[in-house]
């Protein structure tokens, strides 16, 4: 050091090339992860606005359609029902699996002998491709073969009525996902420290009351993440749809993904599908910064186990 | 142990919720098993819930090597979840390392960028990839089903960067002052250093991809290059009701990672919870 010190100038030199060597070197590290995310992620989404301004049936040119395909997401009766049974799907299944993964966290956290057995079960049916999971209970629910009829007794045509079909979708979608719901309720139980509802208990609090004043505040960070992620998630179901009911019957299992998906693919409609991606990506962009504001203006507990 | 019945009743009544939830949780798939084991006509004829009679391996045979073979599709599973492995690892580490560590202009808003881009959901990049790529004509090849995400994610990229953060500074630094460069700091320093999130990352990224269906359904047309989800998909659709088949096909497609999650379960039932995936 000492001996660099009257040649400031040198280590001034040394130190502009380093910086620009580490810019050089950060930026070749980043290059295929930065090219990828922009080929294939941003630069579909500026796609997908390009495409949802224009008339595209794959084969003859693309047409300049103004405002049409947003007025059809608007407009179309089909469209509007895809958004409504998503809805419908969403309140369904977001609130069932929620309080069922926080039960089975809650039973689980007892650590009793055989817990560990329990979760890694418990996960099993989530850690199977959806797709596949949805053509099993396609045949649980078969009207003749299937499982469910032999166990209930009497001939209910699940799959085909119109009233059952999306409950059942939401039924085999809630079976999928309690598991993994409940072990980040279990992993949010384990930070909680056993001296607050001890201390709670002393001072005469039941264990419902503990379970309400104590427990579900402090579970508050996990349940956020959960309820983001499962709204997020459950206004994408796809595969669970497509193996059970193909949207049917009538488009009573006709989602918004679903919707896409047959837009484009089947009626070759590139730009109306392309309309419907957007208005969904605006929705659930909307709906993670609601819900991020909406639990962040509570207020949450730091606790350090 | 003052109210030893109470609690003991509590245990018995927590024993016996969580042993339905097992039993809910496993049926479809015995059940399912169970059929794959027994002969069409079996199905047909008899009530669905006895036992296979005779026990029959003869829809296994026929998803395995017979005529509706899933054989290819497994292979072409395989060959995309392995290349995906690589890929996504390899340059989600190298990009993660830059934000950790490296001081670069631009660095704060590439980042927030990366972040942003977690919220654009798969959904709604299916169509315009696909318009991409068919005018690349990468339609129904291997590089069209593993290219869109070959390259990593941000999510791997930013959990990387959690824990490469953690890796004590003064390693790198020694290493550096032998003489290491930065590709040599990675793989000598920073990568043994953290196995851990490694193999959870690999975890998911073999999970999520094998069972990967919309985008490869979109992707490949005919059995050359379909994935095991879009072949049991097919299969389905095409034998309908021949459910002796399908339960066989559904086993078939399940065991590899079923089998993958009991070896590993651990490993994965942690990571899920510190990472959140998908």
């Amino acid at each position: 050091m000492l001996a660099l010190a009257p040649r400031a100038w040198h280590v001034d030199d040394v130190r502009t090339t380093r910086r620009r060597r580490e810019t050089l070197t950060g930026f070749t590290l980043l290059a295929p992860s930065l090219v990828g995310t922009v080929v294939f992620l941003l630069v579909p989404v500026a796609v997908a606005l390009w495409l949802s301004f224009q008339r595209w049936d794959l084969v003859s040119p693309a047409r300049w359609a103004g405002l049409a395909n947003y007025a059809a997401v608007l407009t179309d009766a089909g469209i509007r029902h895809s958004f409504a049974v998503t809805i419908l799907f969403t309140l369904l299944v977001i609130p069932t699996q929620t309080v069922l993964g926080l039960g089975v966290a809650v039973l689980l956290a007892r650590r009793l002998p055989g817990s560990g057995f329990f979760r890694v079960v418990y996960v099993v049916p989530w850690i199977c491709a959806p797709l596949v999971v949805g053509l099993v209970w396609r045949w649980m629910f078969d009207p003749s073969t299937g499982a469910l009829n032999a166990i209930v007794g009497t001939r209910v045509e699940w799959l085909s009525s119109h009233t059952l079909a999306l409950p059942a979708v939401a039924f085999v979608t809630v079976w999928t996902q309690v598991g993994y719901v409940a072990l980040f309720f279990l992993a949010g139980l384990a930070g909680i420290p056993p001296q607050l509802s001890d201390a709670a208990r002393v001072d005469g609090a039941g264990p419902w009351r503990v379970f309400r004043s104590i427990t579900l505040p402090l579970l508050r960070p996990t349940t956020s993440f959960v309820l983001i992620t499962g709204v997020i998630s459950s206004f994408q179901v796809f595969d669970t749809v497509y193996a059970m009911t193909e949207g049917g019957p009538g488009g009573a299992t006709s989602v918004v993904a679903y919707e896409i998906y047959s837009e484009a693919f089947t009626a070759l409609r590139m730009g109306r599908a392309a309309a419907i991606a957007v208005v969904l990506l605006v929705i659930l962009v909307a709906l993670t910064l609601l819900q991020r504001w909406w639990f962040g203006r509570r207020t949450t507990y730091e606790v350090s186990a | 142990m003052r109210r030893g019945p109470r609690i003991g009743l509590g245990i018995g009544i927590t024993y016996l919720v969580l042993l339905a939830g097992a039993v809910l949780a496993l049926a479809p798939y015995l059940l399912s098993l169970l059929t794959s084991l027994k002969q069409p006509v079996q199905l047909a004829r008899q009530a669905t819930l006895t036992w296979p009679a005779p026990w029959t391996g003869e829809n296994y045979a026929n998803v395995l090597g017979g005529q509706y073979t899933l054989l290819p599709a497994l292979v072409v599973t395989v060959q995309v979840v392995l290349v995906l492995l690589v890929g996504q690892l390899v340059c989600s580490v190298l990009a993660a390392y830059a934000f950790a560590r490296l001081e670069f202009p631009g660095k704060r808003l590439l980042f927030g960028g990366y972040l942003a881009t977690m919220m654009v959901p798969q959904v709604v990049t299916i169509v315009p990839l696909y318009v991409m790529f068919a005018q690349a004509g990468l339609r129904n090849t291997f590089w069209g089903i593993v290219l869109p995400t070959l390259f990593g994610s941000p999510f791997a990229v930013y959990l990387l960067r959690e824990h490469f953060r953690g890796v004590p500074q003064d390693l790198e630094d020694a290493a550096k002052l032998d003489g290491c460069g930065t590709l040599r700091i990675l793989r000598h320093v920073v990568v043994p250093l953290s196995r851990p999130v490694l193999a959870t990352l690999a975890v998911i990224t073999v999970v999520s991809q094998w069972n990967n269906f919309l985008w490869p359904l979109i992707i490949t047309t005919g059995p050359t290059w379909q994935t095991l989800t879009v072949a049991t998909a097919n299969l389905q659709s095409q034998y309908n009701g021949n459910w002796t088949l399908v339960t066989a096909a559904t086993t078939l497609a399940m065991a590899p990672l079923v089998a993958l999650f009991l070896l590993v379960n651990r490993r994965i039932t942690e990571s899920i919870a510190v990472t959140g995936f998908r």
